[in-house]
């Protein structure tokens, strides 16, 4: 091992090279939502912190001509970090045994995602854990372009323009929005559930976006 | 083309993953007919290979004239209308599957599909369907009942005799529906083969023979049909009867036609077939035979689009060469009604077909029966006679083989005849009693049968005994009241029953108070809960903490019905169901309530149904705490009218002055 910590992990993998091609032709702004790739994911982890805090699991589905397509949604189960092992037995969580290697997890990942739009609850929070798994390949930061349903909930519900401090965030949490769009609150917290809830929720929400003119790349990220 | 079609796929799905969201889409799924027949592993390849999609209310899915998308539809939430010219066909509600039957059909969309309400939609690809029905033949049949019940039109032309004898040739091993695996769209025949009135028989007949056709309709000059002449009556009323062929066609003719429009939905046209016992059913622009025919539809058109089907069962029936034969086709009937009931199908079409089994049956035994029995009693054999139903099958409601209840009316016979009368009749009776006996029908414990020497009587001993029974309504007299004014004429002369039907309501004419009598025995049963919305069960017995659906809460609808019908004074309505809709015509005040009645009839009829072929028992008991959450409350619901009508008919009849 060399003293210098950083030398050989940060070198990147084939398959985050890869990965990192996919984004050298950024998609036209004109580019109709409908022509769009979206992963909706949503993670488990042993808590809050991203520091010490770690992916349990990992839960995605695409939506794909603006369809919610069953046969992409996936479910993966990450190997725990050795010095973290003792914590997350007593969820009882590790007892899976399709469990990944965080390589092949890494892997996986980026190709699921592609140059996808990645879209979740809260999604900040599920990329940093994720991006923790994939930094010993070499991947510094995801590429891809991200929504927040919590926070397109809210662009379309106040308007572009408004004030974040007036927002109640409980009336934003994936339960208040899930009651309030009518999706059935099945399998809440598990990854795989909540992201196949948030998908619901989030194309649902591009359907309000379609009523207020937003149809394109552009317009979803303006 | 979308992009990621472009990309790569450098994941490979696993074929058959598991996972929290595929079940959670199955758990959907499974409870939705015909999903809910699938074995796990095909449910869950199923499940992966659905596309959700969402439509705001307004936006539409497809319209009519288009192709069939390669998907078809189940919702999910919300509401899908099916439209024709702004018109509503049919509405979708969550768990409806649409869009099936132009996908299978090959055809295009003959509705339009837009969302009453916002709506999430589930779609299957075709291909992952057409494995399930070629592997599974719940699923066609599952289809084949929705057919049945009209909820889309399958038209065929088929005419040529040949193809459907080879089609129909198949029927024992074939429980799909051969339309499914068909390439063609079937269609009503539009180019109907027509005559003059003074064409020659001979010339029809080459006609038929160039066109390949079973049959030929007549016309006027303005093209109106006038009659129809088929394969069958070439034989029988030319050939057989050795006249000339150049007689012309009106002469030998079946006529009038019946006639249809085009548009009427199937369970109509097909229905009517059954009911004629037609194999033609002509099609007119406006339904009537005073406007120009536009299409034919033949029971070979019927036939080929279904496999276990009403008209299958009943053209088996008519030519079943043994009882044990009829048996075992009554019970592919049975296996057709649980298709009908678990589906849903239109109580009052599954009520219409079960009965016309039933009464082919019979019919059938008759015919046996009068065959054999002539040769030994020559001098009666000519005497009119009809044989009745009674209780259920009577009302045109017996879907199961529960009792049967039956009788026999014969016409005056001169005095020296009368002994060879009455021994002719019984073993008549008696031969009818043992075909149903063969055919899975229970005897009935009471000895109500047409070979009880008490039931079989001429029409005066029968006037007298209603007159009896309406004299002195006794307990006894009111309990036979409840069977054997359900009447109703299966098998030969129908004017015995006519004039047994008028001299019963002269006599009620005469003697209202037996009315107050009847409406007393109508209100022995409660009502079927408790203070506390409980189910009323049985206390002891074999059937302890059972409930007695039939006692309880169909026997006192069918008794208020049948009050309430004599009351009025209308004969010749026997069902249930279609009494209390009659009364909702007659007494507009109660019209919500009479309508509400009609519903739960039905609702208790398909609930007992259901429960007796899981059963395998009369279905009469069911336990409550077996009953789903929503199937509880439905029976419950179900017997709100009955509380409400029996106030009604206690104020109508003042009953409480009436007993003291």
């Amino acid at each position: 091992m060399s003293w210098w910590p950083f030398r050989s992990q940060t070198k990147k993998q084939d398959f985050v090279e890869e990965y990192l091609r996919l984004f050298e032709k950024p998609i036209p702004g004109i580019r109709r939502i409908s022509q769009l790739e979206f992963v909706v994911l949503d993670t488990e982890t042993t808590g809050l912190d991203p520091k010490n805090d770690f992916v349990i699991s990992f839960g995605g589905i695409k939506i794909q001509g603006l369809k919610i397509r069953i046969e992409t949604a996936q479910e993966w189960y990450p190997e725990s970090p050795k010095e973290a092992t003792h914590s997350a037995e007593i969820h009882g969580l590790l007892e899976r045994e399709n469990q990944l290697k965080a390589e092949e997890f890494s892997q996986n990942l980026l190709a699921y995602f592609g140059s996808a739009i990645l879209v979740g609850h809260h999604l900040k929070f599920d990329l940093e854990m994720l991006q923790k798994l994939c930094l010993d390949f070499g991947l510094k930061n995801f590429s891809n372009r991200t929504i927040d349903t919590l926070e397109l909930a809210v662009r379309l519900e106040h308007g572009p323009h408004v004030n974040w401090q007036g927002i109640p965030m409980r009336d934003y949490s994936l339960d208040a929005l899930c009651d309030r769009y009518q999706i059935t609150p099945d399998d809440r917290h598990t990854a795989g559930g909540d992201a196949f809830l948030t998908a619901q929720l989030f194309l649902k929400l591009l359907k309000l976006a379609e009523r207020k003119g937003i149809t394109t790349y552009e317009h979803l990220f303006r | 083309m979308p992009v990621w079609q472009k990309k790569p796929q450098n994941i490979l799905y696993p074929f058959l993953m598991s996972n929290v969201i595929i079940n959670r889409v199955a758990e959907f799924l499974r409870r939705h007919p015909p999903f809910s027949f699938l074995e796990e592993g095909d449910l869950l390849r199923i499940a992966q290979s659905v596309e959700i999609s969402y439509l705001a209310k307004g936006e539409v899915l497809f319209r009519k004239g288009e192709p069939a998308n390669p998907h078809f539809f189940i919702l999910k939430e919300g509401q899908i209308l099916l439209q024709e010219e702004g018109q509503i066909r049919e509405y979708c509600d969550v768990g409806d599957l649409f869009g099936v039957l132009a996908l299978l059909g090959k055809r295009p969309y003959v509705l339009d599909a837009l969302a009453g309400e916002n709506s999430l939609i589930y779609a299957v690809p075709v291909e992952e369907f057409e494995k399930l029905l070629e592997k599974n033949p719940k699923v066609s049949l599952y289809f084949a009942a929705g057919f049945a019940a009209g909820q889309v039109v399958f038209r065929t032309d088929l005419g040529q005799g040949q193809k459907a004898r080879e089609v129909f040739g198949r029927k024992e091993q074939d429980h799909s529906l051969l339309i499914f695996s068909g390439q063609s769209t079937i269609q009503i025949s539009k180019n109907v083969l027509t005559c003059k009135p003074s064409d020659s028989v001979q010339e029809a007949a080459y006609w038929m023979d160039q066109q390949q056709v079973s049959s030929i309709v007549i016309c006027d000059e303005s093209k109106f049909p006038i009659g129809i002449l088929t394969d069958k009556d070439l034989r029988s009323k030319v050939l057989a009867k050795g006249l000339s062929t150049s007689l012309p066609v009106s002469e030998i003719m079946s006529s009038p036609v019946i006639t249809k429009k085009p548009e009427s939905d199937f369970a109509e046209l097909y229905l009517s077939m059954i009911k004629n016992r037609l194999h033609h059913l002509v099609l007119t622009e406006d339904g009537t035979d005073q406007s120009p025919v536009c299409g034919i539809l033949s029971d070979h058109d019927v036939l080929l689009s279904m496999g276990n089907s009403p008209a299958v069962i009943i053209h088996a029936l008519i030519n079943a060469r043994s009882n044990e034969e009829m048996g075992q086709i009554r019970d592919r009937a049975e296996e057709m009604l649980r298709y009908y009931l678990e589906n849903e199908v239109a109580m009052d079409f599954v009520a219409a077909v079960m009965t016309e089994i039933n009464d082919v049956i019979i019919q059938r035994a008759i015919e046996e029966g009068k065959k054999l029995l002539i040769p030994k009693f020559p001098e009666v054999g000519s005497i009119p006679f009809a044989f009745l139903s009674m209780g259920s099958e009577g009302r045109e409601e017996q879907l199961l083989r529960t009792d049967q209840d039956n009788a026999l009316v014969y016409g005056e016979v001169p005095e020296s005849l009368q002994e060879k009368a009455r021994a002719y009749f019984q073993e008549l009776g008696t031969y009818v009693v043992e075909t149903l006996l063969a055919c899975g029908f229970a005897s009935c414990p009471g000895e109500i049968m047409a070979s009880n020497s008490k039931w079989v009587l001429p029409i005066s001993s029968w006037k007298a005994q209603f007159s009896e029974w309406i004299l002195h309504p006794s307990p006894e007299a009111l309990m036979k009241s409840s069977i054997f004014f359900d009447f109703r004429v299966v098998a030969g002369t129908r004017s015995l029953g006519d004039e047994l039907t008028s001299h019963i309501f002269d006599e009620i004419k005469k003697k209202p108070i037996f009315l107050n009598f009847l409406a007393q025995n109508a209100l022995q049963n409660p009502p079927p809960l408790g203070f506390f919305r409980n189910f009323l069960v049985e206390k002891s017995g074999e059937h302890r903490d059972q409930f007695d659906i039939k006692a309880r809460a169909m026997l006192p609808l069918t008794d208020l019905a049948r009050l309430l019908i004599l009351y009025h004074g209308i004969p010749g309505i026997n069902n249930t169901f279609k009494r209390f809709e009659k009364l909702s015509e007659l007494e507009p005040n109660y019209r919500d309530l009479f309508i509400q009645a009609a519903k739960a009839y039905e609702i208790l009829m398909r609930m007992r149904a259901l429960e007796g072929l899981q059963e395998r028992n009369s279905g009469r008991f069911i336990a409550p705490e077996k009953l789903g959450k929503i199937q509880r409350n439905l029976l419950k619901n179900s017997f709100s009218p009955i509380q409400e009508l029996q106030e009604i008919v206690q104020v109508r009849f003042q009953l409480d002055y009436f007993r003291s």
